[in-house]
């Protein structure tokens, strides 16, 4: 066996280290340690002739490991890794050790965060010894994209894509393209019409000759990795067809929700209590009529139908109180005597000129009436004869403490955005998580909203999560240009530090099958052994830790690394108690 | 037990100079600094709230209109511009009509037509009186009460008559504004409260309407001391050229023309003074637009000071007329004096803005029986003087 030879190198990170961390005597007392051939401090390690120290260093002291002290691996891992991969050492051999977020950032003590500094790059160095070289990896990326869904979410991505080049298979469940804005007649806050914004995007969609759609179909299953997907489609009257591409966009949208569980709104036993998407299509056919065919002179608008009340769903559907204003201003045109009642719970204007949609609104003569959406709904009843109105709502008024009646002639409830029904069939076909809200997880919320974490699967649109027309769009957009991006490329990187299973130790329990979150592992019939698919397998390391035979090891983070790193950690923490 | 809903109240208000109802969002910013709000008496937020919902009962029912004098700090400090301020006023115009049974405090504030209409018919009987009637009846008004002795202001106007009518005039305009004050009580104390107010807390508390008539205590306490010194000085200036005018007439409507310091000419010129510098201090407040409780104004609130104005003015130039031996003029401006006069009490005091003179006192003092008010048989509800904080 080689001898090991470790270099170290402590950084000063300018004064953000150097100022609580003794970096001169940690590295005195680092250099004692076994192996260790140099232990260096500098002031910046990731300017260049920081690395280039490293890298002369390699060469000069024939150094086969390498550690930096600094700050967090999120931001400079890769910066070192390829430092010393310059000078012709595996990248992973190499570790770093965090004194600056876990360190010095965090501690007042100066003698202290010095001996804690010491103790974290004395387990980097045992940890390093273990190391061994890996291989980086990548796969081809076959340039065609699936998309699940032909609402606006995924007709834009689809577009997109073919625009640049590329070949596309939309498939959409339903019998027509357009989704739930082909249902709406104006979108706010400009009034604009919805037909005008989904027709010629439908058309050039189905008119495009790299998009293929593929109607009433659903996908039951799809096989392959990141780059190489394929799947079977049953296709009516076509019959079976098999598809091969390298991404997914998912956009299978949501549904509305069914006020008819809420027994204070009466839906479905008063026929002039309508759902905001019976509303559209009401106004949309221009006929604003109660059953009985008379023009509404009473109308009331209620908020947060199925949303944010524990008994339905604690989250906010984000648009429906612009949509409510919208319903006003058009029934204000179509109605102008008529009396508004906006029942709300608290008026969300999100978004860009909402607020000042809000403010216009306001002045179109609407009575506001606030209720507790958590403890106390409005009760929707029949009128009396002597009422002169079709029905009567009894609430308590949040503003002014007093319970009331209002007589209406029509309530429109603004349902909830919520999760399709078959969205468990789709993450499952997909290989994609679900919150406690039946919506998509992303990888990242704020960092990487769009992508998944199996990688080559986007998520888009209102299967993510509530959102606007504009929001849906751009996360659409955004989809197409991650997608084209590993199109142009030809190939994607894999996850090297990834898992594998010692066959002769594996008894096919299959425990890491049910743990993994990448249904990256399978199992093999044949040699009754679970086995990993490396393309898809990220390196979480769930499984090593759950495998009952220990034959599971992850790449870099084998028991014998994690071990020494923590005997390294305490052989210090007790030096210290010694003296 | 619910209210119900009106929710055609909003365009009637409007007519009353409500405004931009709906531009409250209900912070509640103009409540926390109001000067006068107190604990069971909240306002302006809570009487916007029921106004803006339509809550007809429940304003009817309202005594904190009254107990507002509109310093306008709520509209200064108002994000919105709502003018809270302005909203109050605007509901004391809306009250006014509601007390009043006979119909014709809305028509008065709501329509311009019906207003100057009935000014007019007023100042034409007046004019038809004097020309027609006295004459008729052998006061004649000729030549020769112009041409001999000076100005024979009794025989053109016979204090004995002219006290009569002004005592049918009172008796008139006291029976419509007592009958309206019976039933603010009612709707006040009486109707909509889960409680009763005995007997010695109605005598009890009694004194609190004369104290507030005659000093305005709660006025003085809103905003700077000036308003609610004009405002007394035209208030107690009234008050007593009206007793003058009502009980005293043959006393104060002499020929002979007395030295200045005798008390009918000196409480006549110190009447005179108070109204006054009442009127210009709020004409001019009301021209410039300065201060917040001036900025709006309401057709009610113009024609008042201007009646007022030309009642005053015109009655100046009687005395000085009279004093300076000028017969025929001051018989003019006499019958002009009592064309306006006539018409401006009989819409104001029982109908429209000078009601306020009997609602705001009286306001004070229900609102210290809803204090004192005990629960009825079966009502939980806590007294209002029981309640802390």
């Amino acid at each position: 066996m080689e001898e090991i030879r470790i270099g170290v190198y402590i950084c000063w990170c300018g004064t953000n280290i150097s100022k609580m961390v003794d970096v001169e005597a940690a590295a005195a007392e680092i250099g004692r340690l076994p192996d260790v051939v140099l232990a260096k401090t500098y002031k910046y390690m990731c300017s260049d002739p920081g690395q280039d120290l490293i890298i002369k260093d390699i060469h000069s002291h024939h150094l086969n490991r390498v550690v930096v002290a600094a700050c967090s691996p999120r931001i400079h891992e890769m910066t070192f890794r390829k430092a010393v991969e310059k000078a012709g050492i595996n990248p992973y051999l190499f570790e770093m050790a965090n004194i600056r977020e876990q360190d010095s950032w965090v501690h007042t003590d100066r003698s202290e965060a010095t001996s804690k500094a010491i103790g974290l790059i004395a387990a980097a160095v045992s940890r390093v010894h273990y190391h061994s070289p890996l291989e980086k990896r990548s796969v081809p990326v076959n340039p065609a994209t699936l998309i699940l869904g032909g609402g606006i979410a995924g007709m834009t991505a689809a577009l997109e894509i073919a625009d640049a080049g590329k070949q596309v298979y939309l498939v959409e469940r339903t019998n027509r393209l357009g989704g739930l804005v082909s249902k709406f007649d104006l979108t706010y806050p400009d009034l604009s019409s919805a037909r005008q914004l989904i027709r010629p995007i439908i058309q050039k969609t189905m008119n495009h000759p790299l998009i293929r759609v593929f109607y009433r179909t659903e996908v039951e299953e799809v096989k392959g990795y990141i780059g190489n997907f394929t799947t079977i489609l049953q296709i009516p009257e076509e019959g079976e067809t098999e598809l091969s591409f390298g991404n997914i966009i998912v956009a299978v949208g949501l549904r509305p929700f069914d006020p008819s569980v809420i027994p204070e709104y009466g839906y479905g036993r008063f026929p002039d209590v309508v759902t905001s998407l019976q509303f559209e299509e009401m106004i949309g056919t221009g006929r604003l009529l109660t059953k009985r065919g008379q023009e509404p002179r009473n109308i009331a608008i209620i908020h947060c139908v199925g949303s944010r009340n524990r008994k339905y769903h604690e989250y906010c559907s984000r648009t429906c109180c612009m949509v409510a204003l919208k319903f006003t201003n058009q029934i204000r045109s179509a109605l102008p005597d008529a009396n508004i009642f906006e029942i709300y719970a608290d008026m969300r204007a999100i978004g860009k000129r909402a607020e000042e949609f809000y403010a216009r609104t306001t002045h179109q003569q609407i009575i506001f009436l606030m209720f507790d959406q958590q403890d106390s709904l409005p009760v929707i009843k029949e009128a009396s004869k002597n009422d002169n109105c079709n029905l009567i709502i009894t609430m308590n008024e949040l503003l002014s403490g007093e319970n009331i009646e209002v007589p209406v002639d029509m309530v429109i409830l603004m349902v909830n955005m919520e999760a399709h029904e078959n969205v468990k069939k789709v993450v499952h076909a997909v290989g994609v998580s679900l919150c406690g809200n039946q919506f998509m997880i992303e990888k990242h919320p704020k960092l990487d909203p769009v992508a998944t974490t199996t990688g080559g699967v986007y998520i888009v649109g209102t299967c993510q999560g509530p959102k606007d027309i504009p929001d849906t769009v751009t996360q659409a957009r955004a989809a197409a240009a991650r997608v084209l991006g590993t199109i142009a490329t030809g190939t994607v990187p894999v996850e090297v530090t990834t898992a594998f299973i010692n066959d002769k130790l594996c008894c096919g329990c299959q425990t890491c099958i049910l743990v993994c979150p990448y249904s990256a592992i399978s199992f093999n019939q044949e040699k009754k052994v679970s086995e990993v698919n490396e393309a898809l397998c990220k390196g979480c390391g769930t499984c090593g830790a759950t495998c009952p035979a220990g034959a599971i090891t992850s790449r870099n983070f084998t028991d014998e690394q994690i071990l020494s790193q923590v005997e390294g950690i305490l052989a210090m923490s007790f030096k210290d108690q010694s003296v | 037990m619910s209210t119900r809903v009106n929710p055609d109240l909003r365009n009637e208000l409007l007519k009353f100079g409500i405004g931009d109802w709906n531009a409250c969002y209900h912070c509640g910013n103009c409540t926390a600094i109001c000067p006068l709000s107190e604990t069971g008496f909240l306002f302006p937020r809570k009487k916007i709230r029921l106004m803006q919902m339509g809550l007809e009962d429940k304003l009817a029912s309202s005594v904190e209109p009254w107990l507002c004098y509109y310093c306008g700090d709520c509209s200064e400090t108002c994000p919105r511009e709502a003018n809270p301020g302005e909203l109050m006023m605007s509901l004391r115009r809306y009250l006014t009509s509601v007390y009043d049974w006979t119909g014709l405090s809305k028509k008065f504030y709501t329509s311009e037509v019906w207003e100057l209409s009935f000014i007019l018919a007023m100042a034409a009987m007046v004019v038809v009186f004097f020309l027609k009637f006295l004459p008729a009846m052998g006061y004649t008004f000729t030549r020769e009460l112009t041409t001999e002795g000076g100005v024979k202001i009794n025989s053109f106007a016979p204090p004995d008559i002219m006290e009569m009518l002004d005592w049918i005039m009172a008796v008139i305009v006291a029976g419509l504004l007592i009958s309206n004050i019976l039933r603010m009580y009612y709707k006040i104390v009486w109707k909509y409260t889960n409680t009763k107010v005995s007997l010695w807390v109605h005598i009890r508390e009694f004194w609190r309407l004369i104290f507030n008539f005659a000093v305005q205590p709660k006025f003085s306490k809103c905003g700077s001391r000036q308003y609610w010194l004009s405002h007394w000085l035209l208030m107690s200036g009234y008050t007593i050229m009206f007793i003058l005018i009502v009980v005293y007439l043959p006393w104060f409507q002499t020929e002979k023309v007395l030295p200045w310091w005798h008390p009918q000419r000196s409480l006549g010129y110190y009447a005179t003074f108070g109204l006054l510098f009442g009127l210009i201090f709020v004409l001019v407040g009301r021209l410039r637009r300065k201060s917040v409780k001036f900025r709006f104004s309401h057709m009610s609130d113009w024609l008042f000071i201007v009646m007022l104005t030309l009642t005053v003015s015109s009655g100046i130039l009687v005395h000085l007329f009279r004093v300076n031996g000028m017969a025929m003029a001051t018989y003019v401006s006499y019958i002009f004096h009592i064309a306006i006069l006539v018409p401006m009490i009989l819409i104001e005091v029982p109908f429209s803005k000078w009601s306020h003179l009997a609602y705001r006192p009286f306001a004070v003092y229900f609102q210290q029986l809803q204090k004192y008010a005990v629960p009825r048989k079966g009502s939980k509800t806590t007294p209002l003087w029981k309640r802390s904080g």
